[in-house]
């Protein structure tokens, strides 16, 4: 029995001190934090003139100096907050000549040596400052750091300050190597992280699509998105064909978003791949090229199984003119199941759009539309047909 | 009676134990989580074509004088592509009103509904071109999970996010939550984001400007609670991937994998913490690798009840949907097959989260009657209580100190001192209130009683006035 | 009364004369020229100054009172804008190293050509100075002597950015206002008028699309040009805002040099809008 209390009464006096021990933590923290806070408010507000001086003489000739005086490590720190605030804003010379403001002042040296401190954090801050500072010359002993790292956000940072500094492109791959070498499939991060490169970014993607790592492939079919590199269709018409499912849908999407002249029989292929990604993409550019023989393929697709490439399907064939809505408006009217829902949806949204149309011959082109919609389902009403619940289950969105 | 008084106290000993662990885990990540939040510069990701669209479900069921604000907050989010969905569960006031005058909407003719899960027919789908990335959907009134089955439907996008519609969200909640997914989107099945009580706080144009501790009891004890549940458990549960729940108010969800099981399950409460347990069923079943992450620097600011009567109802409908969650999944509790959930938290959540206030308040029981037969023991009964007191305050004590390295939310040194003899008078009355709730929540479901009970709103915009300073 | 008054006047202008002369006479065509002035500053000030300016090597500055006390004006021949600006910054500090509660006002300027620095400056730069609220230092440029300048409303959410934005553009010539969130913008356009919106996409309060959209529905005589400049880089985000009528779009990071260049070529579309409705209705 009292054993039991006494090992109950051990239990009490352990939590009274590590109580006691948080509390005191807690005080010691939140008075420092409040501190450090009011310190770095005073700094802010005497240099403010400094700031002003530096943003007003950005474009001039000369260097920048830092400011008149002695500095304490509180106050250098925060102007050098400050710089890095700049440079992640600007482009060009101005960012530059900050750049070279950070390493005259010893800002980059002070950081390079923290990256040898033996506390872990001191180490990671350091490096996202060198990155913040564009530091190329830090960038080797980063990418050790990164590739001695276990997989964790922290890797991401310092991918990301690599990435910023790398001053030769192998620097930027070997920083690619490291980041995937987990298998992680985060392209997309990995894309987002090599495009805050400085150097050429589209040589350095041609590269990487030709490379034999997929992985590599993929990061730069993501990273292509929304940039037009008229150079790189020959690697993509190569990978168009590719095995892997996720480079095929990326590389066609990529093709098609060029507007190229397809063959009739690539288009057939291409619509009847295994990959729903590749027949949405196909299916969303037929609407652009104006060829009225996709319009038996587009109709056909309208049964596809998956929505998206129905609902592309449709879209396009609102768009190919009379004789596409005239299969849209065939559809509605005597199809059945999603096909005909789908149809249904994109005759109203094509109706809808009435007055959104200046240009004469978009007005032309408009009212031809309404024509046909007029002899499918009468006169249009002051509601338009309305039917909200689907028939049948769709499990594929 | 001794013997069972002494089994309660073990029993109170091991819970905490557990929860000890619990938060050292949670110790050994905040660094990682502070780091990864100081040294991410969101601005660069949050304009790039790379990242994952997300469409937000916002059910909202009466809430005319709170929806539009929240709206207004939730279209201006720090992020690239992503729609909000109101999904207005209908509501016996203006709600759908209030939000078709203020912008602008008009039906959709054949709105596209994908029905990929099943939900009660809808009205109808309200848009306005102006406003590209907002829809209202208006459906008859069928509770929360269907009216997030009928959003997820709507959506477009891969990634679904469920947020109440009396939360708001911090700018760059969003891309936070995204960032954790984008570190490993294969795995990632859902994230959840921190809930805190914006009560006190002071709020502009539909964000929390200056932060404040509330200056209602009520509130107050819940900002303390929710510390604690949030920082020193749900941290660690994640790290070890046993974390059972992902706030209603504010969680991130893979679409393909909600569908695939089942959509949101109607009819209870707490549909919240059953998907969860329900992706981790799948996953586990399927042998699929996967993660529940948490992402604490993602913030949510909610309203916390402030009266006894909402917040006693609350807590009952949480006991009853707890409750029922269990019931409908004790299998998995102490089966291998499903790893940390099955070994770790199932057991854990009934035993000792479930049934905690029955062990306690019939150990205590048993306690008084060996000290009534006899006044010299009344050493034990101080000691149960002390354990009970003391470790209690150290888990909060510990939540307090997460949130100081790695979040810093609070600035004054009295909110500390205020936090710090809240987290204490928690134990005078109100820890054994919601020990009470919990199994008044028990009888609701026995007798199966579902009603939702009342719960009224202020307007944000009357809020902020009454939270500015006196 | 009127007698010392007039006396005043007349030692004022002797003093322009002076510094004007003194600039014809030094060796540089670049010359610099500060304004200083401490309401209820010591006697000794210009003695203190002289010994802080002449501590540093290759300063060779000239040094008047002014008319107020506590008032200088300070010569510095061969010295170009951001070497002033320095010494400005460094006197500042230093003056009120050594005396904390000194609140010292400041404009300062130079020019490339000795004879742009005329007396009308001069008046123009004490004028500036007595404007001034805080104790910041004040640049003088010559586009502060037009009259008509096209204005400017910076719209955007962060601190940094807003405050380069506003040096740079007031730098340039442009009257500046700043708003940090999308409401207060939409009230900013609606009382001030400006001509350019230089905004932010992604704000507090309203954003994005509905925030251009509202900007364009302003009850104001003519819509300002909107030109973006944002973060947002997804495509179908940058077609829509054109198709809604916004001038021009510019991701962060930005080139300022570019940006001025996009800045000045809306601004001459609004100005031949203009004058093709003038001349319209002249016909």
């Amino acid at each position: 029995m009292y054993s039991h209390l006494t090992v109950a009464v051990y239990f009490i006096y352990g939590c009274l001190g590590l109580i006691l021990a948080g509390m005191l933590t807690l005080f010691w923290l939140r008075i420092r934090a409040i501190r450090t806070a009011k310190k770095t408010e005073i700094y802010l507000q005497k240099h403010q003139d400094y700031f002003k001086f530096v943003q007003t003489h950005l474009s001039g000739v000369s260097e920048l100096p830092l400011p008149p005086g002695k500095l304490t490590p509180l106050e250098r720190r925060v102007i050098q907050q400050r710089i890095m605030e700049w440079i992640e804003q600007l482009k060009g010379d101005m960012r530059d000549k900050l750049i070279k403001l950070c390493r005259d002042a010893g800002f980059v040296d002070d950081d390079i040596k923290l990256l040898d401190s033996l506390l872990y954090g001191r180490r990671i801050a350091a490096a996202y400052r060198l990155g913040g500072m564009r530091a190329a010359e830090a960038v080797p002993r980063m990418l050790l750091m990164l590739e001695q790292q276990k997989y964790s956000p922290l890797s991401i940072v310092i991918a990301r300050s690599i990435a910023k500094c790398a001053e030769r492109e192998e620097q930027l791959t070997e920083m690619l190597k490291h980041l995937l070498r987990h298998g992680k499939p985060i392209h997309n991060l990995a894309a987002d992280i090599l495009m805050e490169t400085s150097l050429d970014a589209s040589r350095l993607l041609l590269k990487l699509l030709d490379d034999e790592n997929p992985d590599f492939v993929k990061v730069a079919l993501v990273a292509m998105w929304g940039q037009a590199v008229p150079e790189v269709v020959p690697s993509l018409d190569r990978l168009v064909g590719a095995e892997e499912k996720e480079v095929r849908a990326s590389a066609v999407k990529l093709y098609l978003s060029s507007n190229p002249v397809l063959k009739d029989e690539t288009i057939r292929q291409l619509m009847a791949d295994t990959d729903w990604e590749v027949r949405a993409a196909v299916a969303k550019s037929l609407g652009n090229t104006h060829a009225a023989g996709s319009i038996p393929l587009l109709r056909a697709a309208l049964q596809d199984p998956h929505w998206r490439v129905r609902n592309n399907s449709a879209e396009s064939l609102a768009k190919l003119g009379e004789t596409g809505f005239e299969v849209l408006c065939q559809i509605a009217k005597h199809g059945s199941g999603v096909e005909r829902e789908t149809a249904l949806y994109y005759v109203e949204k094509t109706m809808a759009q009435e007055g959104e149309h200046q240009k004469l011959d978009q007005m032309v082109a408009y009212n031809k539309k309404k024509l046909l919609y007029e002899r499918y389902f009468g006169v249009a009403e002051a509601k338009p047909v309305r039917q909200v619940a689907a028939v049948g289950g769709d499990y594929t969105a | 009676m001794l013997i069972y008084g002494l089994f309660a106290t073990y029993y109170v000993m091991t819970v905490n134990v557990i929860y000890f662990s619990i938060m050292t885990f949670s110790f050994r990540n905040i660094m990682t989580i502070f780091r990864r939040a100081a040294y991410s510069k969101y601005n660069t990701l949050s304009g790039s074509e790379l990242v994952p669209s997300i469409s937000l479900l916002v059910p909202a069921y009466n809430e005319e004088l709170t929806v539009i604000e929240n709206v207004k907050c939730l279209m201006t989010l720090n992020y690239p592509t992503y729609e909000v969905i109101v999904i207005n569960d209908g509501s016996s006031d203006d709600t759908l009103g209030v939000l078709r005058r203020e912008f602008g909407l008009e039906p959709l003719p054949n709105p596209e509904m994908r029905n990929s899960i099943d939900c009660q027919p809808i009205n109808a789908v309200y848009h306005n071109p102006q406003y590209p990335h907002l829809y209202v959907i208006d459906k008859p009134n069928g509770g929360k999970a269907d009216s997030l089955n009928a959003g997820i439907n709507l959506s477009h996008y891969p990634l679904i996010s469920s947020i109440d519609a009396d939360s708001l969200l911090e700018k760059d909640a969003l891309i936070r939550m995204a960032r954790t997914y984008m570190e490993n989107p294969e795995e990632t099945v859902a994230i959840g984001g921190d809930v805190r009580i914006a009560n006190g706080c002071v709020i502009e144009n539909g964000a929390v400007k200056e932060v404040s501790l509330p200056r209602k009891m009520w509130p107050m004890f819940q900002a303390v609670e929710y510390l604690k549940a949030f920082l020193g458990g749900r941290i660690g549960w994640s790290s070890i991937n046993g974390l059972i729940i992902v706030s209603g108010a504010f969680g991130l969800f893979r679409k393909d994998y909600v569908i695939a099981v089942g959509g949101y399950r109607g009819g209870y409460p707490g549909e919240d913490m059953n998907i969860i347990i329900k992706l981790h069923r799948y996953m586990l079943e399927n042998k699929l690798k996967y993660r529940v992450a948490f992402c604490p620097e993602a913030v949510c600011w909610t309203q916390a009840p402030d009266t006894y009567r909402i917040l006693s109802n609350q807590r009952k409908r949480w006991g009853r949907g707890n409750l029922k969650n269990m019931i409908e999944n004790y299998d998995m509790a102490f089966n291998p097959k499903y790893k940390v959930m099955g070994l770790l938290t199932m057991p854990y959540n009934i035993i000792f989260e479930a049934l905690n206030p029955y062990f306690k308040i019939t150990g205590l029981l048993a306690l008084i009657g060996y000290t009534m037969m006899d006044m010299t023991h009344w050493r034990v009964l101080a000691v149960f209580w002390l354990i009970n007191f003391l470790s209690g305050y150290l888990l909060s004590i510990g939540a307090l100190l997460l949130e100081e390295l790695a979040f810093k939310r609070f600035s004054k040194l009295s909110d500390l001192v205020r936090m710090m003899l809240y987290s204490m008078f928690k134990f005078f009355g109100y820890a054994q209130l919601g020990g009470l709730w919990r199994i008044q929540g028990h009888i609701q479901y026995l007798r199966n009683n579902n009603s939702w009970g009342t719960m009224t709103r202020q307007s944000w915009q009357e809020k902020s006035d009454t939270a500015k300073p006196a | 009364m009127l007698n010392t008054a007039l006396q005043s006047k007349q030692e004022q202008t002797s003093l322009y004369m002076d510094i004007e002369q003194s600039v014809k006479e030094a060796a540089y065509e670049t010359n610099g020229i500060l304004f200083i002035s401490c309401a209820g500053g010591p006697t000794y000030l210009e003695k203190q100054v002289r010994g802080i300016l002449e501590s540093q090597p290759g300063v060779n500055p000239k040094i008047w009172g002014g008319e107020e006390p506590g008032s200088l004006f300070i010569l510095f021949p061969g010295q170009t804008l951001d070497a002033v600006h320095f010494q400005g910054l460094l006197l500042k500090q230093r003056l009120q190293e050594s005396m904390p509660d000194l609140v010292v006002r400041m404009t300062l300027t130079s020019f490339p050509e000795k004879k742009q620095l005329t007396q009308e400056v001069l008046i123009k730069m004490e004028d500036s100075v007595k404007q001034q609220a805080s104790g910041e230092i004040h640049i003088f440029t010559r586009e502060e002597m037009k009259t008509m300048r096209s204005r400017i409303l910076i719209v955007e959410g962060d601190a940094t950015v807003r405050e380069f934005l506003e040096i740079r553009l007031q730098m340039q010539g442009y009257e500046t206002a700043v708003a940090d969130n999308g409401l207060s913008a939409l009230e900013t356009i609606e009382s001030w008028k400006p001509d350019l919106v230089l905004t932010e996409l992604n704000l507090y309060g309203i954003d994005g699309l509905p925030y251009i959209h509202h900007i364009q529905q302003l009850q104001v005589p003519a819509v300002p040009k909107i030109v973006v400049l944002t973060e947002q880089r997804v495509e179908q985000t940058i077609s829509l805002c054109f198709q809604n009528g916004v001038d021009d779009y510019i991701t962060k990071p930005f080139s300022p040099v570019e940006l001025d260049a996009r800045i000045r070529r809306s601004l001459n579309s609004l100005r031949m809008n203009l004058q093709g409705l003038n001349s319209q209705h002249i016909k």
